[in-house]
């Protein structure tokens, strides 16, 4: 019964589904709209047909003599545009036939494509045009490549009716584009550490060449910058700070949540208000006084500085503290149990989420943080971590030669730590919202 | 006396409140003059001569031994340091023609630098040292009451137990109280007191010396009509500018997110949530320097919207201060909308699903859902978070740094700083590139004076602290 009301409610999508794909279909037809000193001119296939003739011509008598890569626009035509828009239309005949949910996906997923499709053309004839010197002027703005947008509009028209039909939610498509927002600079990033040409900026996004040479380089190459030993450095200096923090942390979030003494809430407020200086104003200070204990261009510094202050982040770790029945304590004390029993037997063996959390923001600190190391590493090259290391690839003297490594440098560092983050996602937001409530 | 009763309620209620009392040391320095036997006030002077005499030898000992290692300190560098922390150093550093190598022979003079270092170590010594001294006479004094009420006095291994029990904050809060003591306290005292000085490019030791100037510093930066009063203010505002925008979009935008991904209807939600989660876990610089080279002047996304003819020549991303200043909210928003989302998500599902029923019924639309009910109840559970957003946002070095780097420069603005610079950015810049460490420091005293206003306005409002055990 239900089942059938919703075969019902698709039913009116039956027409205007496959009239939106025939009309798609009929955008690729439409002429080039020309904008000249007279007024409009449709240059119509002539055009086109040059375009393919030429391209064509171009192919061959490259390919005579040298090996030439280029496919040939014709080809790209054929294959990118019109086998999705064809079979976008063929699809769209079947919900005449039947109602069924599936034949709707079916266009959804093809208008999908077909978009796309539109995309990849409207960029390469554009370009191959003002390449062949068909246009003189640029092609996308003042020569409307009119049917081609339409095309777009239509098919992202016929998305929505497709997605209407099926009752899937809109939301997909925000979801999607967002995504393609979020995932472009890292892909970017991939692309860049695998590209053969060297140097920083590109006037393209795909690389026209790839390698693992980057990589490679990057690891071997150790006459300038020691990676390898960077990756090592920043291992050891995490792993350090991390446990000396963890310690810190967790001792210093149980005894504000749970012993009482004189001068609890001084300390509380003491650390509060340090807190709110901002953290590397006393660089300088920090510094010297490494220098002082002898310390400034080594690791243990920089795992002295890390954990230093952890105790200051004490107050999600309390949050969590605070939320372990204190009936529990104090069984455990009238059974002759001591603080310090209560606290690693106790306390710490329930906390795994805040623990995990702690660990988790502590390790990932030294990969990140660019200020301290710079401050106390100075130019002592081997001392580096790898954000500083990646950053000094990036100056002004070393960018042009290393900035297809220092993607590669970035993809490497970033792997581990995001391969961490999403496996312990649920930890960090559980700890995340402890922060919320304060 | 309260103060015996408090001694011993400390070890056996957990919770009292009574324990939490701080009493004025003072005072009770007097009541240990007044009570205390001859023992207890020799203990004034020799320290741990009490519980010498009253047989907690190691105690004694050690206390002993401490004030002994502090005269000794005293004498040696402690009183040497506190003067020169006076003066800053008073010979400066000469050259004086050496005729026999015919060469300049450089004389040592003081160095500014290491008096005030110095001297602030031996404060920070000396204060510890009184309160070991505090400890020491008030322990001389519960030795003398326990042997009068002829109690058992605990020995040193009684002492050490309690380290693990009754006294376990101190144990658990030693070493990163040391940690905060060295790595935070210490150094921020050091910068604290360097506001006060002329610290600046033109006073470097170990050439130069530099002396105390009191509010000098203070007045140049917010009163007086010079280039680096004329940069204070400007930066100021846009990073008041910056805070409220970058805090606000990113809650809002990152709460719809949250919203539209927790929707029923939405599936894999796993995966979308992966997928905004990756840009948090790529390391924030690499994400940021990338954005910054796509979006130079000759960075992949200008040139190739030129080539399609979009714009004739590029979009001034970093180089025009309102587009630099737009750019750099909206590239905050990648940065920020997942965190938030992560945040909000959790908390979303808590919102009572009978609220939104009813207010279906009622005929409200997706936007007064969202306006009436959604938002009003994550502001009431998130407002703590919110200003720390606010206050990491007025701090946000990253971001800034690495994106576009204080840029465009402008030269109406003092040495190197730039339009998009935030005071945070702008005090890296002083402090590391033009070594103007007085103005740095002042400028940072500044920042946590605006940050602390700010959270004492609110936070201490907030229920969390008013009802610290509210929910214990």
């Amino acid at each position: 019964m239900k089942h059938s009301d919703r075969m019902e409610e698709r039913k009116q999508y039956r027409i205007i589904v496959p009239v939106i794909a025939l009309l798609t279909l009929l955008c690729m037809f439409l002429p080039f709209v020309k904008w000249e000193a007279g007024g409009i001119s449709y240059t119509g296939f002539s055009l086109l047909k040059e375009c393919f003739e030429k391209d064509a011509y171009l192919t061959k008598t490259l390919g005579n003599g040298t090996v030439t890569k280029s496919v040939s626009l014709y080809g790209l035509y054929r294959v990118v545009l019109l086998v999705p828009v064809i079979a976008c239309v063929f699809a769209a005949i079947l919900p005449i036939i039947s109602h069924r949910r599936s034949f709707y996906r079916i266009v959804s997923v093809l208008s999908a494509l077909s978009l796309l499709s539109f995309l990849v053309v409207l960029f390469s004839i554009a370009k191959k045009m003002n390449a062949l010197g068909l246009c003189s002027e640029l092609f996308m703005v003042k020569n409307l490549c009119f049917g081609y947008w339409l095309g777009l509009i239509l098919s992202l028209v016929s998305i929505v009716a497709a997605m209407k039909a099926t009752k899937t939610s809109p939301a997909y498509i925000i979801l999607i584009t967002m995504s393609i927002i979020w995932i472009l600079p890292i892909l970017w990033v991939i692309l860049t550490s695998f590209r053969g040409e060297s140097g920083s900026y590109t006037p393209y996004f795909w690389p026209k060449s790839f390698t693992v040479d980057n990589y490679v380089k990057l690891f071997t190459e150790t006459d300038q910058f020691y990676f390898l030993r960077w990756f090592l450095n920043t291992f050891i200096v995490a792993i350090c700070s991390c446990i000396i923090s963890t310690f810190y942390v967790l001792s210093t979030a149980y005894v504000f949540s749970r012993l009482r003494f004189k001068v609890r809430k001084l300390f509380m407020n003491v650390l509060l208000i340090l807190g709110m200086f901002p953290g590397f104003m006393s660089m300088i200070a920090v510094y010297y006084i490494l220098k002082g204990l002898g310390l400034s261009q080594s690791l243990a510094a920089l795992v002295l500085v890390y954990s230093g202050g952890a105790a200051l982040t004490y107050y999600i770790a309390k949050g969590f503290f605070d939320t372990i029945p204190k009936a529990l304590d104090e069984a455990a004390i009238i059974d002759g149990a001591t603080r310090w029993g209560v606290f690693t037997k106790i306390t710490i063996p329930l906390s795994k989420p805040i623990i995990i959390y702690t660990i988790l923001t502590s390790f990932t600190a030294p990969w990140m943080d660019f200020i301290f190391a710079k401050v106390i590493m100075g130019d002592d090259y081997a001392n580096y971590t790898v954000a500083l290391g990646l950053w000094t690839m990036l100056q002004k003297e070393f960018i042009t030669t290393w900035y297809t490594r220092f993607a590669a440098g970035a993809v490497v560092v970033s792997i581990p730590i995001a391969l961490l983050f999403i496996v312990m996602q649920k930890y960090y937001v559980e700890g995340l919202s402890g922060s919320v409530k304060g | 006396m309260g103060r015996k009763k408090q001694g011993n309620v400390v070890g056996k209620n957990v919770s009292s409140k009574n324990s939490e009392k701080l009493q004025n040391p003072f005072k009770v320095i007097k009541d240990v003059f007044k009570d205390g036997d001859i023992v207890t006030k020799l203990s004034f002077l020799i320290l741990g001569f009490g519980n010498l005499c009253r047989g907690q030898i190691v105690k004694g000992m050690l206390y002993l031994l401490m004030e002994c290692g502090f005269i000794f300190y005293l004498f040696t560098f402690g009183a040497a340091a506190l003067g020169k922390l006076v003066s800053l150093g008073t010979v400066q550093q000469s050259k004086v023609y050496n005729e026999t190598t015919g060469i300049y022979d450089v004389i040592k003079g003081d160095n500014s630098m290491l008096c005030l270092l110095y001297g602030v170590t031996a404060a920070v010594i000396i204060l510890l040292f009184l309160c070991i001294w505090y400890s020491g006479i008030k322990s001389a004094l519960k030795v003398q009451e326990l042997k009068n009420s002829k109690k058992k006095i605990p020995g040193f291994v009684d002492d050490i137990k309690s380290l693990f029990d009754q006294g376990a904050h101190k144990t658990l809060l030693f070493l990163p109280s040391m940690g905060l003591l060295v790595f935070t306290i210490m150094p921020l005292i050091f910068m604290f007191l360097m506001a006060f000085t002329n610290f600046d490019s033109d006073h470097q030791p170990p050439g130069n010396l530099f002396t105390w100037v009191g509010m000098k510093n203070f007045r140049t930066i917010l009163l007086s009509g010079e280039k680096i009063g004329k940069t204070f203010w400007p930066i100021f505002g846009w990073t008041l500018i910056w805070a409220v925008f970058a805090t606000f979009l990113n809650y809002i935008f990152g709460m719809l997110l949250a919203i539209l991904i927790n929707k029923k209807e939405i599936k894999l939600k796993k995966l979308w949530r992966t997928i905004f989660v990756l840009s948090i876990a790529v390391p924030l610089f690499v994400s940021l320097l990338a954005i910054h080279l796509i979006l130079a002047d000759s960075g992949s996304l200008n040139i190739l919207l030129q080539e399609l003819g979009f714009i004739d020549k590029a979009l001034p991303f970093w180089t025009d201060a309102t587009w630099a200043r737009v750019t750099v909210i909206i590239v905050n928003l990648w940065v920020g909308i997942p965190h938030t989302m992560l945040i909000t998500t959790g908390i979303l599902m808590n919102i009572p699903s009978d609220l939104y029923e009813s207010a279906k019924i009622d005929g409200a639309g997706p936007a007064t859902i969202f306006f009436k009910i959604t938002l009003p109840y994550m502001l009431f559970v998130t407002t703590p978070y919110l200003i720390t957003q606010f206050i990491s946002n007025i701090n946000n070095f990253n971001v800034i740094y690495f994106l576009s780097a204080g840029a465009p420069l402008t030269v109406d603005y003092y040495k190197g700083a730039g339009k998009t610079d935030l005071l945070v950015t702008w005090l890296y810049k002083l402090t590391v590139d033009n070594k103007d460490y007085c103005y740095a420091a002042t400028i940072g005293i500044l920042i946590f004076v605006i940050c602390s206003t700010f959270s004492l306005l609110t936070y201490r409002r907030t229920n969390s602290y008013k009802n610290e055990e509210g929910f214990q």
